[in-house]
């Protein structure tokens, strides 16, 4: 071998060295997700355990093709506490810049979790142009609103789970079965003092009216409220036959021991009724919820068969955590991640516009139906046939068991009322 | 968003009079229930105990540890839980706040130091969530009047006017109680008279605590344990001690009164929106209007100037 013949070799040999080196540096460093979460609270924890597990099933697959390199995820979550009373959203917004600055995330997701963190972190993305997508918590419709309004600005702001409007809807599909079957006509709203929740109230009660209910009265609780029993017998006064509640905070489950405790004669029908979603919620109430219902927002969130992805999801995150999918925000923690895998591999970048059309372009059956945003608002499609968008799921509690009712397309069983309502 | 029906109607007002009445002196008594132990404690040592709505919590997570971790009887659980309590505000006095004694600011600033440690604490040893409960002591509910109310509410009251009944024998009739009242008259007299005075605030704080956990063990059956109801303790005791007047028993349980009836008829006539504003504005006023509260022994504004 001549000297120029080594020399040839050693250059290639530092070259090849060069490149599987870069190749080891990239495949090693990670895609950084940043989540916001308010961790105390189940809508947090639910979403925490959902992106965790994500990431573990993509990253044993080999991980993300980012443009022909396989990448890890990796998340860091930091808690926004923006669920708990008292809480400035400030502090919610200097947990997003946080991940974004410090912790160097390449996308948000999850939270923050509370609809006035939410709304208000939309400029911090827009400014910093990270893509985000929310998958818990937040139900207000003004979040969809204003990416529609201002595109160009609030591009980067995506929501995969349900949203306020859309569960108005699916609650007065039941109250209108409940009235067509029961004769009921009267409905008390209850909800806690929070944007979303009040913003529902509002929407509740115009509609109810719009569609002839009679509305017997709307009480805003403030957040912390340890008593409802002056609501619960100005609803029992005036014949009322559904209970609509909206409300997070875990008192929550104070007002529904009353509720069984007074007997008072009206269907306690919820949506974000954390207190109720949790499997836990029989066994801390001795059965004295049983019959509350409650909108988990998504399915995968209750036992349904909505997909063949859906049973597979919950027995794998029961599996994995030791109890099963809790509430809102867990399904769609865990389809964000493969949803986000879906975009950047199509993208073959980390470029946040790119990704962003990417994620315009989604169309996957996921946990809970098909996923696709919508184009203009980056709100994910909503239907009652999870072929055609992504389905929600209302339960009830029954004899010790979380059923869904609704939507009937995946429904496992029918509303029950309590005996001392039976009609 | 109100109530659809005319709230001043006399028909309802006449169907009114009983819930508000029930319901107002269950609000009142639990509320009592809540401040006691701050008001003996501040009585006596003159020491604001801002980790008060801690203890509160904690004990109910210690009934509830013994009750389902460690499987005990009921009755031992909660023997225990308040036991433990009471050591713990023993010993946050005794290694703690005797270092900061009669320097206002940071009694304050370290006792809710330690409020924050005991709440984050528990936070962080995984207590979080909505499925910590305690069983009622009695199930069922009757009607008063034609107003339901749940028996668990209605022992509250019967426990409430107890622990105020045993509160009075025990400073009155008992030498570390006479100690106690020596002490919150007058540290310097009682001091002479050869009372200690660190052992008698080590004994407050650790009654003090106690009386955190018996209300707590008798008001957290109603609902969850959860840790951030800590802080909702806490204000609301403040508020009926300040409205009260700092350092007087009696003083706070009439507030209690005063703050639980004008919650409920908040309640009812301007909606429950509005029921936290209560006692916050409670404190405003009385801050204004009579700075000593209605039986502190602290001297009004303008005697002082």
């Amino acid at each position: 071998m001549n000297k120029n013949s080594i020399k040839g070799l050693m250059v290639l040999m530092v070259a090849g060295l060069f490149v599987l080196s870069s190749g080891i540096v990239s495949a090693a460093e990670p895609i950084v997700i940043g989540s916001p979460l308010s961790t105390a609270y189940l809508y947090g924890w639910a979403a925490e355990r959902g992106i965790k597990m994500a990431i573990e099933e993509i990253n044993a697959k080999g991980g993300v093709n980012v443009g022909g390199t396989k990448r890890p995820f990796a998340v860091e979550v930091i808690d926004t506490r923006d669920l708990e009373p008292g809480v400035p959203v400030s502090e919610a917004l200097l947990a997003v810049e946080k991940l974004i600055l410090d912790k160097k995330a390449d996308f948000i997701m999850g939270g923050p979790v509370r609809s006035e963190a939410a709304l208000a972190a939309m400029s911090l993305l827009s400014k910093y142009k990270k893509v985000s997508i929310l998958t818990t918590g937040v139900l207000t419709p003004a979040y969809h609103a204003t990416v529609a309004k201002q595109y160009d600005k609030f591009k980067y702001c995506f929501r995969i789970h349900g949203e306020a409007k859309n569960i108005v809807g699916e609650m007065f599909a039941n109250f209108t079965e409940l009235r067509e079957k029961y004769g009921f006509n009267n409905l008390f709203i209850i909800a806690q003092d929070v944007s979303h929740a009040r913003g529902a109230a509002k929407v509740m009660n115009d509609v109810a009216v719009k569609k002839g209910w009679n509305v017997t009265g709307v009480e805003i609780y403030p957040t912390g409220a340890s008593d409802f029993s002056m609501g619960l017998l100005k609803a029992k006064k005036t014949q009322t036959e559904i209970i609509n509640i909206w409300m997070d905070m875990p008192e929550s489950a104070i007002l529904l021991k009353q509720w069984y405790e007074m007997k008072i004669p009206a269907l306690p029908f919820g949506s974000t009724l954390a207190a109720a979603e949790q499997p836990g919620f029989w066994k801390a109430t001795d059965g004295k919820g049983e019959y509350t219902l409650c909108n988990v927002v998504n399915a995968g969130n209750a036992p349904s068969d909505a997909t063949p992805w859906t049973m597979k999801f919950y027995n794998a995150y029961t599996k994995k955590w030791g109890v099963e999918p809790e509430g809102l925000g867990t399904s769609s923690s865990y389809m964000a991640v493969y949803v986000l895998r879906d975009a950047i591999e199509r993208a073959g970048s980390l470029d946040s516009d790119k990704v962003v059309e990417e994620l315009e372009k989604t169309d996957i059956m996921g946990v809970y139906g098909r996923l696709r945003f919508d184009p203009k608002s980056h709100q994910v499609i909503p239907a009652l046939d999870p072929k055609e968008g992504a389905v929600g799921s209302i339960l009830q509690w029954q004899a010790g068991k979380r059923v869904v009712v609704y939507p009937k397309s995946i429904a496992k069983g029918s509303i029950l009322l309590p005996p001392w309502m039976k009609k | 968003m109100r109530f659809s029906f005319n709230p001043v109607s006399p028909e309802f007002q006449a169907e009114n009079v009983m819930e508000i009445l029930i319901y107002g002196t269950i609000n009142s008594v639990s509320l009592a229930l809540y401040a006691l132990g701050f008001a003996m404690v501040y009585g006596v040592s003159r020491l604001p105990n801002f980790a008060h709505g801690a203890l509160f919590v904690i004990s109910g997570f210690i009934t509830w540890s013994f009750l389902n971790t460690l499987g005990l009887n009921y009755l031992v659980s909660i023997v225990l839980a308040m036991v433990a309590t009471g050591i713990i505000g023993a010993l946050i006095y005794q290694f703690i706040l005797i270092r900061v004694r009669g320097m206002a600011i940071s009694e304050i600033m370290a006792s809710y130091a330690m409020g924050l440690a005991i709440l984050e604490g528990l936070r962080w040893g995984g207590f979080k969530g909505m499925t910590y409960t305690l069983p009622a002591f009695i199930e069922g509910s009757t009607e008063l009047a034609g107003v339901s109310v749940d028996y668990q509410r209605l022992l509250v009251v019967g426990i409430g006017v107890a622990v105020v009944a045993l509160l009075w024998l025990f400073t009155h009739y008992t030498r570390i109680g006479l100690a106690l009242r020596g002490m919150a008259q007058d540290e310097r007299a009682a001091m002479m008279l050869g009372i200690d005075s660190d052992r008698m605030a080590v004994a407050a704080m650790g009654f003090g605590s106690m009386l955190a956990a018996l209300a707590a063990i008798v008001l957290l059956p109603l609902g969850n344990i959860v840790v951030e109801a800590g802080y909702n303790i806490l204000i609301l005791a403040i508020a009926v001690c300040i409205v009260g007047g700092l350092g007087s028993w009696m003083g706070a349980v009439l507030a209690a009164f005063l703050i639980g009836f004008a919650q409920i008829l908040t309640v009812v006539y301007l909606g429950a929106h509005y029921q936290m504003v209560v006692a916050l504005l409670a404190i405003i006023l009385t801050l204004i209007l009579k700075p000593s509260g209605l039986f502190g022994r602290q001297k009004e504004l303008e005697e002082r100037v």
